[in-house]
């Protein structure tokens, strides 16, 4: 049980003390302090890229646990706030560290993922996704793999939602990836790559043919 | 309303972006997704397609873009008030559609007697007698909105946790038990008012036994007059805090600008209802 859950939620990376307190807001959130778990989670969130792909989880079962017992939505709310402050401060965020931005987009992402309301994506997380999306789209963002490979990793997760609730905003994103990978000269041949296969993937309805999924991920054997 | 931030924040990129980028006006994306959420209707939050005359139409100057604002602006929801609204209009339409489709069902000869899962206030069949024609219902989202949040601040207490667990549903009498009032019903404000504080009175008989030496006393009346006259814009979680004096750090999420009558007499229910 305990390994499960470490390995369920990727929390291996937190120290023990915070493991048992993040065990505990998952079975008993009325008796920690939720606002605490959050910022605990945001935080660790922004430093392990692997605990920001996947943080969305552990937050969604935190939160149905918490309507359960209390029917609160204290933890859902921190969350989001302080999801809120970080997302304000992105711009920052980017100059300072690369890591630190992808991380954060990835969560942000994830969180967009996991925690619907009846079954509807959050609306209000719909313009603040593409904005960080449209971010990784400028041309100083495709020169660099790092940003290229999280925004094509976000697009493979929830570009189909994404594009569901705004078709146009999906439209315009992929104009200037498509402008980027025709017209931008300084991009890495697997920057190039990455971008290619995106554009085939949205082309193909959210999902690759049989060739191209060959062509992009089969080794090639000599 | 859509968050303004976002708004300015596109704006913003334009400057930054270099003349030759192939990038479009932010005034037409934001203001046609503004006029969404004035729609506020979540039953197209998934429709694909924006109608081209909407992004035509909403072809502003960059003028009209909200301003810019680093800092929260006093009109900026923050994104936990944001989901919490929309999960309200969600939560409202699909009591909705779940009322319309029970009206209809009853009024059928053979009745389909599932209880779809979930709690609604508006189970009564007899509903379908007084309100035969199918369009006699509240359909205002502000006003079901509205009353739903009144609803929740009863349900969100001790006293109304106890009752439920007392008297199972089938086994309440009318006039005898106390019964949420249905929102779905046409009711003028003064009326609706007027019954929800009956109910709250009413559901005060459950309240838990006070403990030894506190002096948090079981309620007499309260003039829920008072309180009732002005839109409460009290948030669900403001109750349900105060059934767990043990999570700690948390505030009271009351929106301080939703308030027209005096704060502190609000403040002297919620004591009470902390027991």
């Amino acid at each position: 049980m305990e390994n499960s859950t470490k390995e369920e939620y990727k929390i291996q990376s937190f120290d023990l003390e915070t493991q048992k307190l993040l065990k505990t807001a998952l079975k008993d959130p009325g008796s920690v302090d939720l606002e605490k778990v959050s910022n605990v989670i945001v935080d660790q969130s922004l430093k392990d890229q692997i605990f920001s792909r996947e943080a969305g989880r552990i937050c969604y079962t935190i939160i149905q646990a918490e309507a359960k017992q209390t029917n609160g939505n204290v933890f859902r709310r921190n969350i989001l706030n302080r999801l809120q402050q970080e997302f304000k401060a992105r711009e920052e965020t980017r100059k300072r560290s690369t890591q630190e931005w992808v991380c954060l987009v990835s969560f942000i992402c994830n969180i967009f993922d996991y925690l619907k309301v009846n079954n509807i994506p959050m609306m209000a997380l719909v313009h603040p996704v593409y904005d960080c999306l449209f971010r990784l789209a400028q041309s100083d963002a495709l020169q660099n793999e790092e940003e290229v490979d999280c925004l094509v990793l976000q697009l493979h997760r929830i570009g189909d939602q994404l594009e569901k609730m705004n078709m146009q905003l999906m439209d315009e994103l992929f104009n200037l990836l498509r402008d980027g990978f025709l017209l931008q000269e300084d991009l890495s041949s697997m920057g190039r790559l990455l971008l290619l296969e995106i554009l085939e993937f949205r082309a193909g309805g959210w999902t690759l043919s049989e060739t191209a999924q060959k062509y992009y991920y089969s080794e090639v054997t000599d | 309303s859509m968050s303004h931030d976002t708004g300015g924040t596109l704006a913003r990129y334009e400057n930054d972006c270099k003349p030759d980028e192939n990038r479009n006006k932010g005034a037409s994306r934001w203001s046609h997704c503004r006029k969404r959420g004035a729609d506020g209707s979540l039953r197209k939050s998934h429709a694909v397609e924006e109608p081209v005359k909407c992004s035509q139409s909403s072809r502003r100057p960059k003028s009209f873009t909200t301003p810019e604002s680093e800092g929260p602006v006093s009109r900026v929801k923050n994104w936990g008030d944001e989901v919490e609204a929309e999960e309200m209009r969600s939560n409202v339409q699909r009591d909705m559609h779940r009322y319309r489709r029970r009206i209809l069902e009853a009024d059928f000869p053979q009745r389909d007697r599932k209880i779809s899962s979930g709690s609604s206030d508006s189970r009564d069949s007899r509903d379908s007698k007084e309100s035969s024609v199918k369009g006699d219902i509240e359909t205002d989202e502000a006003t079901l909105i509205r009353r739903q949040k009144q609803i929740n601040y009863g349900k969100n207490t001790l006293a109304y946790d106890g009752y439920i667990k007392e008297v199972p549903k089938h086994m309440r009498q009318p006039g005898v038990h106390p019964k949420t009032p249905n929102k779905f019903k046409k009711y003028s404000r003064r009326s609706w008012d007027q019954q929800i504080k009956l109910w709250r009175v009413k559901l005060h008989a459950w309240d838990p036994p006070a403990e030894e030496g506190s002096d948090v006393q079981q309620i007499e009346v309260i003039d829920l007059g008072e309180i009732m006259d002005f839109e409460l814009d009290v948030e669900c979680s403001v109750d349900t805090e105060s059934k767990c004096p043990t999570s700690s750090g948390v505030s009271l999420s009351l929106a301080e600008d939703s308030f027209t009558g005096t704060p502190k007499k609000v403040m002297k229910i919620e004591d009470t209802e902390m027991s």
